[in-house]
């Protein structure tokens, strides 16, 4: 063992590590009385939503004391397959730019044999620039981004004209979730029959929440305009810099790629 | 007669069976290297403890596909830090590793002169520093090999990488240690 090896083996026996909390009764009771199958454990993500909050809040120079409680604050609350979005009295500052984390780069005609489903492409902004796939939800996640265009200026959080994401929400009910401040336009919406909400107005948290595991803050980002469309089994997700009138057009283009 | 502790072998097999107890005692030999492990992955207390307690849980329900004769504890830092990655946040929260370094002094050591400890610590502020500086992975792979004394295999079991990677970051991660070190002595 080198010098250098061993000056690190007696730091780590000299730091102060956090102390080790008693497992053994929690991981009895738990064995003892366990939950069904399925059942999402809601504190956990109260818990996790607040950290991830309280993280925020200290990037923006802000104080944890600040941070909101995540049960009693939601003022508004809307609910479409696959995903949830919270009206609040306010929400914390957060970098404007977050490196997207979209998956791995493919093509549309790999994409369907990666993919539980069909990938829809809104021919109104015709072909995407890139696809890419995530194994991140069940039954795959796609990304379609589009270069800044006429119609679609440029987003400041991504940098893109149009990103659209769609995956299975019956297979994943919570799985994009979205908090909004008072100041944010939240506006429900039918389209050819099909449940949809739009949000406008000013930037909101956006973040993802994968079936079993409770909270993906490495998703975490402000995202702005945004559709977001119930269309089958899919939840399609439609972000941009663009009007609402665009964004339906956009929305109602969507169909798979023949 | 003498009544020494159980070996690992025998209270993994009554635990499999079924008994609780047997997988208590387990709990409570490993729940220390567990929560440090996945504290070094998501540098938050509260996660870990959830990581631990999750990682604990979901083992007891994998017992039956663990392969009688391997070492538990680097299957259960697997299981446990697969937990704490899951938890990880991104970029927007950093802890240090540690905040202070212990001050009580092992009996056997010598009673350092004034001027000593001050150097000692200065040393020890300036280890800890590069170990921060380091990229993600050569940290983890430093942390949990040295600081934690975790063997190679169970350092590989915990970030989820072949023991190959594990002596690959290690070498960098010494190699730019070594490096900042001596270009802040100089």
């Amino acid at each position: 063992m080198s010098e250098l090896e061993r000056r690190l083996t007696q730091l780590g026996r000299e730091l102060d590590w956090p102390e080790t909390p008693d497992l053994v009764s929690d991981v009895r009771q738990r064995l003892a009385s366990p939950a069904p199958a399925g059942h999402r454990r809601p504190i956990v993500f109260r818990r996790s939503l607040a950290i991830a909050l309280a993280s925020l809040l200290l990037l923006a120079g802000g104080v944890v004391a600040a941070v909101p409680d995540a049960r009693d604050a939601v003022l508004e609350f809307f609910g479409l397959q696959g995903a949830t979005v919270e009206r609040r009295p306010s929400i914390p500052s957060a970098p404007e730019l977050r490196v997207l984390q979209l998956g791995q780069r493919t093509t549309l005609d790999r994409a369907g044999g990666e993919l539980g489903f069909t990938p829809l492409v809104p021919s109104a902004a015709g072909r995407p620039d890139d696809i890419f796939v995530s194994t991140r939800a069940p039954g795959g996640e796609v990304s379609l981004t589009y270069a800044p265009a006429p119609g679609m200026p440029a987003t400041g959080g991504t940098g893109l004209g149009l990103l659209v994401s769609e995956f299975r929400g019956d297979l994943a009910p919570e799985y994009v979730g979205k908090i909004a401040a008072q100041t944010t336009r939240i506006e429900r919406l039918r389209m050819d029959g099909d449940r949809a909400v739009w949000i406008e107005g000013a930037p909101h948290l956006f973040f993802y929440r994968p079936p079993d595991s409770d909270f993906a803050e490495s998703e975490l980002r402000l995202a702005h305009s945004v559709l977001l469309l119930e269309r089958g089994k899919l939840l399609v997700r439609l972000e941009g810099a663009f009007s609402r009138e665009r964004a339906l057009e956009l929305a109602r283009s969507l169909a798979p790629e023949t | 007669m003498e009544d020494r502790p159980p070996q690992e072998a025998e209270l993994i097999a009554r635990a499999k069976s079924g008994e609780l107890d047997a997988y208590e005692e387990i709990v409570r030999r490993h729940q220390g290297i567990a929560f440090r492990t996945a504290w070094v992955i998501t540098r938050s207390a509260a996660d870990a403890e959830e990581a631990a307690q999750d990682g604990f849980v979901k083992a007891h329900a994998a017992l039956p596909r663990f392969r009688e004769g391997s070492p538990l504890r680097p299957w259960l830092l697997a299981i446990v830090a697969n937990e704490a990655r899951n938890r990880v946040r991104g970029a927007g929260r950093h802890v240090r590793i540690a905040q202070r370094v212990v001050e009580e002094r092992r009996p056997d050591d010598a009673v350092p002169s004034p001027e000593a400890a001050l150097l000692d610590s200065e040393q020890r502020d300036l280890l800890l520093a590069a170990i921060e500086r380091l990229p993600r992975p050569a940290r983890e792979a430093i942390t949990c090999r040295y600081l934690l004394e975790l063997s190679e295999e169970e350092t590989a079991a915990a970030l989820n990488c072949a023991r190959g990677t594990v002596k690959s970051r290690l070498s960098r991660a010494l190699d730019r240690l070594r490096l900042e070190l001596r270009e802040v002595e100089a």
